[in-house]
Parts: structure tokens; sequence; C-alpha cells
């Protein structure tokens, strides 16, 4: 049996180890034309930084692909012959498959802006785009900073470290509306401004405007602004990396993710498709891919396990995720509404759901407790750690708001000797 | 929670290049002038520090040494606390063991000496201080510094570790772990991580701890018979001569400091400190470990990059495994640079105990 394993990111590589783990004698081939190890995408911003080095974020040893016998191909694949169980490389090279795993995660999405195309436009998701960004950032050079999220505040810090001014143009009136609420996002803005960030709200971004050498010279705002720019990195989500699989008899999604049925198996036979490119149904029914470390991870596992012929589904379970604005770390879990939508018009969040928010003075510490009626659903945390575990073991139990808020301490996950979580008398249910 | 980035690999001294081998060269030289004196077969004929001791009106070059080993912990101090001084453990930890070192490790010797007391830093115990319990020092020194050499070895540091992991001595008292975790800050990062390091390390550090347990026993034996037996007095003599110098000045002076820039701080914790062996062991069976929060690391690899003892902290918690490891000297960086806050150092006995798995990925039909 030879598998085939497109794509060396977290996925892919979890399902290698699956297979290897299951099938000692099996063929198992990884190809990527990325990097020659796996490496943890997420670490990227420090190695821009210098905090760690490439290598650092290498989660296994070198000598892993020897050890478990992967065959390794550094080729950019083409396309994909489905019907001849094979990857055509450019260049026409073939390498045949008897079960192929797409693992080929995401790209940044392409800036849509008249002048994006040329010098000077960057991306923060791929090895690549790191290189990229890193030969020409230099510092003293003005960067403009596109996009609402986690990557567009990544790539904030690690510009703004590097000693170049950021200004950073978000789309909605707040910043990160798909998981703050107006509260926390006024608490993260007015963070990043303190960190020099110069943060504008609610701006559109009408063009990419070039000078003479065709090098950027400013980004155009709607409304007739220009902000100076050398540099601009567009950070508006990610889009499926299945470019090559344009034609192929694989079903896509209207996104481009490639469509899998519960087993993760795509329409083509022996073809699964897993991670960032592939088009899964979440918890409320939808169908979209989930861009996320763990759950690529997971999927890559059940991928892996499906492939061996395993009775297996991929469910998604209850949603938490955690991340960091500057020095501002972030914790979620369960459901916590959307209340912002893009176009800036308000939310609602359903019948019955109110939260229940504090902030401790003197801190850029929250916390945020999302009831439907009295039953606790959601908790966004900001400034401080939590173990999501306990949070999510309340969620299902169905807890009380305030049971959840007489046990919550326990759930406190910060350094010692940090400040204990109390409920302090600022607190509202709103 | 790390405030600010930081460009480690960017400064050509944290980084091995050439500058760092210089400034490697010149520890190593200088421990070799403090600890031989005279080296003849290298054209050095007089005893440097003593000279600048002397030159400085100190009488002993032992005075000067730990007045500059002190200084370098109290400039680490600061350069730590501004860089992380954001987490209140490193804070106070940090300020802890620099105190410390000030009071327990140089001023107290000192104010000894003046009124004419043998000196005893009491920050140091056997065994890594190995003639605090030889019967040399235990014959010659007062009851109250016996006691507390001896209550110290053998009662308190047991218990210690046991309730609170090696960390309240490795990384709160001794001055060996204050000089890593304060001027050593810039070349935490340098640990070799490998599968082989763990394995040389687990046979080099038990097998010291050995050497001092024999040591410490023949040097008693002697004590008991030597005036009897010349030969083995002399026997005797000739291995706490060697164990004085080829562990206490070359292991922990020369090689555990001078390749600071090139292996990384806490070399000699982590391959030679008997004490550290011992403490580890208890820490092993005892209370402290470091939880994993659970299916939450991306892998980022910080936890890893900046552990001084070596420890891929991360293949724990990729695998959502607590670390419970005998070198861990609880420093606390991982936690602290880990940008998801997947990592707490603990002593309570038990956590949390999740009812319900939290996220079911693969269902069985």
């Amino acid at each position: 049996m030879h598998y085939v394993i497109l794509g060396n990111g977290v996925c892919g590589m979890e399902a290698a180890l699956l297979l290897r783990e299951r099938e000692a004698d099996a063929r198992i081939t990884l190809v990527s034309d990325e990097h020659d190890h796996f490496f943890s995408r997420p670490a990227l911003m420090y190695v821009f930084a210098g905090q760690t080095s490439l290598r650092d974020t290498e989660p296994y040893d070198r000598g892993l692909y020897e050890r478990m016998r992967f065959e390794r191909v550094r080729m950019r694949v083409a396309s994909v012959d489905t019907a001849g169980h094979a990857l055509v490389f450019q260049g026409a090279a073939r390498v045949g498959y008897d079960k192929l795993l797409l693992a080929v995660g995401s790209r940044g999405r392409p800036a849509p802006w008249p002048g994006s195309e040329g010098p000077g436009v960057h991306y923060f998701v791929t090895l690549g785009d790191l290189e990229g960004l890193d030969r020409e950032a230099r510092e003293g050079q003005r960067a403009v900073v596109i996009g609402g999220g986690l990557i567009g505040v990544e790539v904030a810090e690690i510009l703004h470290d590097r000693g170049l001014p950021v200004t950073f143009v978000v789309r909605e009136n707040w910043y990160f509306p798909l998981a703050l609420d107006a509260n926390e996002a006024q608490l993260v803005t007015e963070h990043m401004r303190h960190h020099g960030i110069d943060v504008r709200l609610g701006q559109n971004v009408e063009d990419i405007l070039r000078g003479p050498e065709g090098r950027p010279r400013a980004v155009g705002l709607v409304g007739g602004e220009e902000v100076p720019a050398d540099l601009v990195v567009a950070a508006i989500g990610v889009v499926p990396n299945t470019a090559f699989l344009a034609g192929s008899a694989l079903n896509l999604s209207k996104g481009g993710a490639v469509e899998v049925d519960d087993a993760l198996k795509g329409s083509a036979p022996d073809v699964w498709a897993a991670g960032d490119c592939a088009n899964v149904t979440w918890s409320d029914g939808s169908r979209r891919p989930e861009q996320l470390w763990y759950t690529a991870r997971d999927q890559g596992r059940v991928a892996a396990r499906s492939m061996l012929g395993d009775d297996v589904v991929y469910r998604r379970g209850t949603w938490y995720n955690s991340a960091k604005f500057f020095d501002l770390e972030w914790t979620t879990a369960g459901f916590v509404p959307v209340l912002l939508n893009w176009d800036n018009t308000p939310l609602d969040p359903g019948p019955d759901v109110r939260s229940w928010f504090q902030r401790v003075p003197g801190r850029i510490v929250s916390q945020r407790v999302v009831v439907k009626g009295d039953r606790v659903i959601g908790f966004n945390f900001l400034g401080s750690r939590w173990d999501h575990e306990p949070l999510m073991q309340w969620i299902h139990e169905r807890r009380s708001l305030s049971f959840v808020l007489e046990h919550l301490a326990e759930a406190q996950f910060d350094e010692e000797f940090m400040p204990r979580f109390r409920v302090l008398p600022t607190a509202r249910l709103g | 929670m790390q405030a600010g980035l930081m460009n480690t690999y960017e400064h050509p001294v944290s980084n091995r290049q050439t500058v760092a081998w210089c400034l490697s060269g010149l520890l190593t030289v200088s421990y070799l002038l403090l600890y031989l004196g005279p080296i003849p077969a290298l054209g050095i004929r007089w005893d440097v520090f003593q000279a600048g001791a002397e030159a400085a009106g100190l009488k002993s070059k032992w005075t000067l040494y730990g007045l500059l080993y002190t200084l370098a912990m109290i400039a680490g101090g600061v350069y730590v606390i501004r860089r992380h001084g954001s987490s209140r453990y490193q804070l106070i930890r940090t300020s802890v063991v620099v105190l410390v070192q000030i009071v327990f490790g140089f001023t107290l010797p000192i104010v000894m000496k003046v009124f004419g007391q043998q000196e005893h830093y009491f920050s140091y115990f056997w065994p890594l201080k190995i003639e605090y319990l030889y019967p040399s020092t235990v014959l010659g020194q007062p009851f109250l510094i016996l006691a507390w050499s001896f209550l110290g070895s053998l009662v308190a540091f047991p218990i210690l570790a046991y309730f609170f992991g090696k960390r309240f001595y490795c990384s709160w008292v001794c001055g060996c772990g204050g000089l890593a975790n304060t001027a050593g800050e810039p070349f935490r990062h340098l640990s070799d991580k490998s599968p082989r390091a763990w394995k040389v390390e687990q046979v080099s550090i038990y097998s010291v701890l050995f050497l001092a347990l024999v040591t410490t026993a023949i040097v008693w034996v002697n004590w008991a018979i030597g005036r009897q037996h010349a030969d083995f007095a002399r026997f005797a003599f000739k291995v706490q001569e060697w164990y004085g110098f080829a562990i206490g000045a070359i292991f922990s002076g020369v090689i555990g400091v001078g390749f600071y820039p090139l292996m990384g701080t806490r070399v000699w914790c982590r391959f030679g400190c008997p004490m550290a062996a011992l403490l580890g062991l208890i820490q092993k069976f005892g209370r402290f470990r470091i939880t994993v929060k659970k299916d939450m690391c991306i892998s980022c690899g910080n936890c890893s990059t900046y552990c001084e003892m070596g420890i891929d902290v991360r293949a724990y918690a990729m695998a959502n495994v607590d670390v419970k490891r005998a070198a861990c000297v609880g420093c606390g960086m991982c936690a602290h640079v880990c940008p998801r806050g997947v990592l707490k150092l603990e002593n309570k006995p038990i956590r949390w105990k999740a009812g319900t798995p939290i996220r079911v990925y693969a269902v069985d039909l």
C-alpha cells in the first residue's frame, strides 16, 4: 500500500505518524514544496522576531523521516490525476498513490484592491511569506497592516518590534468582532495603541498606490485619505490552498475547500482531505473549513484512520481557542456570539443571550461569561490565563451563572503569585 | 505572560558567534586562573586574582571572586526583571535569589571572617558543597552552623523538595542557579535538547552523585581509622583533593560558567550537580509538576527553546502529559514564554479531574 500525503504541516504529519503506527510496512510519502521538515506554522512570528529559530519551531527531531521511513518529495504539485491515481508535478513528473490525503492547508486571502499585484504587498501564512517579509522589512520603513484578525495583530507586533511604524487598518468598527465584544475590543485597541500602533477602525481600503518604481507609496482609504506605506501586509483571512485542484474530479466548495464526507473522504476514489483545505460540517450544521491548529491535527488523525479502513467520522467538538494580542492573552470557550457584522451592522445574539462582564481596575484584565437564560454557554477572557477544560465541562453540565462564578477561580491558570479571580462590585449582566 | 518579544537570535553574543566564543574563552581562562593560580605551562607565574584582590585592598582572591559574582548576579537580576518582570513569579524569584546571594552568599561570610570565625556560605549545602559534611568542617564549626548544615541537607531539603520540587533550592536559593538565571539569562536557549543529551545527562549527573557519596564516605572512614592506616589516609586525601579539583573547580566552575555562551547556562546543574541529582530524585516522586492544559499547544517551541535544562517541554505539551522530570529546576520560563498559556507550575496534589472528554474528535460507529 502506498499512502501519499500532500502537505507536511500538522495535519499531514499527524496522519503520517498514525499511518506508520498502524502499518509498519506501508509505503508513506510526504509531499511538500514548503520545507523539508514539519514546523509549527503559528510560530512564524517568533522566527521573524528572532525569538526562536526556524529549527526551534520543528516539533520533531530531524531524524524522524528516516526513523519512520517517510519518503519525502520536495516538489510543487501541478494537478491530481484521480483516474490514474497519481500526482502530476510541474514538469510532468508523476508520483502514483494507492490512497491520497490532501492536507495542503491555506494561503493568505489575496488582496482584492487595485494595486495589490506587485512588490511590497505581503502575506504572513507560509514559510515563503515569512522569508519575503523578513527580506523586505527594514527599520524605519512605514508599514500598513490590513485586516482585523489574529494574523494582523501578530504582523503588527513583529513589524513594530523590528522598528517599523505600523498603521493597522481594520474594516469593522471594533477590532476582531468575530471573537470580541465592543468592551473587549476597546481594551485590546487601547493596548495596541499603547504599544505605538496606529489603529484605524471602521476603515475600508480603496486601493494600494504605487510610486514611479512600482513600490507601494500609500494605502488609499475609502473617503480619500492616503496612509503612507513602504510595505503592506494583507491579513484578511486565509483561503484553501487548492488552486491546483481546479479542473480535477474533486468537488470543491465555493470558497475552494475540498468537499468531504463525515469520514473526510473526498468525491474521487481513494482521496481524502483534512485540515484547513477541507470543507467540514460544524456543530451548527454549516459547512466551512476549520482553520485552526488543533483541529487540523485532529482531522489528520481521523483521516488517517479513515484511510486505514476504520469506521470513523469527524465531529466538531465544542469551540475553544486562545491567542495573544501583543502582551494580552485571550482564552475563549463555548458559544460567544458575534455582535458585529463585517459591514458594521449589529448582529442579534439571539433570545435570552446576555453577557456577564467585569474589568479589573488598574490592569488590562477582563472576564466575560455568556449566558442563555441562566445557563452558562460561553467564556471570553482577556489578560489572564484559564484552563478551558473545566470551562467546557461547566457548559456541558448546563451550569448556572452563580455556580460558575462561585467556582471560576478553580479554572484560573495564571502563573503563580498572580492575583486570583474574584467577582467585583462593578460586574454587570447585560 | 511574556511582555514584548525577545530578539535572542539577532544578538551575536547569544548566538554562538565569534564574540560568544571569545567571551567563553575569557571566562574559561579567568576560572582557570582563579582556581589554579599560577599556570607555568601557559607562562603565567603569578596568581593574577590574588594580586588583583590585594591591589583592591582585599585579603583573599575568593572575596574578590565573591564580589564579582554578586555584582554579576545583581546586574543580571536587573536585566531579568526588566525583561520578564511582568510575571510576578519571575519578579519574586529573581529578587529572592539575588538577595540570598547578597546576604547569605556574600555579606554573612565576610562578617564572620571579620569576627574571626571560619567563613560559612549559608546558602550552600552538602553534597553541592561537599566539605560542609566533612569531619574537618563538622568538628570545627559552632553548633548552630553545624545544625544548619545537617538539618538543611538531610532533613529540610528532602521535605521541601517533596512539597515544592527542587526549585525551592535550585532557582530560589542556590548561587550557581542564581548566576545562571541572572547573568546567564541571554544564554539559556543554548541548552542541548536532543534525546542524546538527555541520555548523557542521566549517566553523568548520577555518576557525580555517586562520586560525591563515595568521597564523603571515604573521608569519614579515614577520620575514623586514618591514624592507624597511613596508606588509606594518603588515598583518602588524594580522593578528597581530586574530587575538589575535578568536580568542584573544573566541572562546576570552569565548564559550568565558562561554557555559558556555548552550551547554555546550567551545564553544571544539569550534568554534574549532586545536589540537583538528589533533589531531582525526590522531585520525581513529589508533588511539583508542570501541568499541561489539554489540546491547546500550538507546538511553537518557545517552551523547549527557553528551557535551560534542555527538557523538550513541547513534547509533553503536545502529548497532553504533565511535565514531571527530575531535571526541572522550576525556573518557570516555559510557562512564562508560552503564548497560549498552556503550562503552569504547581505543587497542589490534584488540580482538576475532568468528568467528560472535551473534544470528541473521532466517534467510533
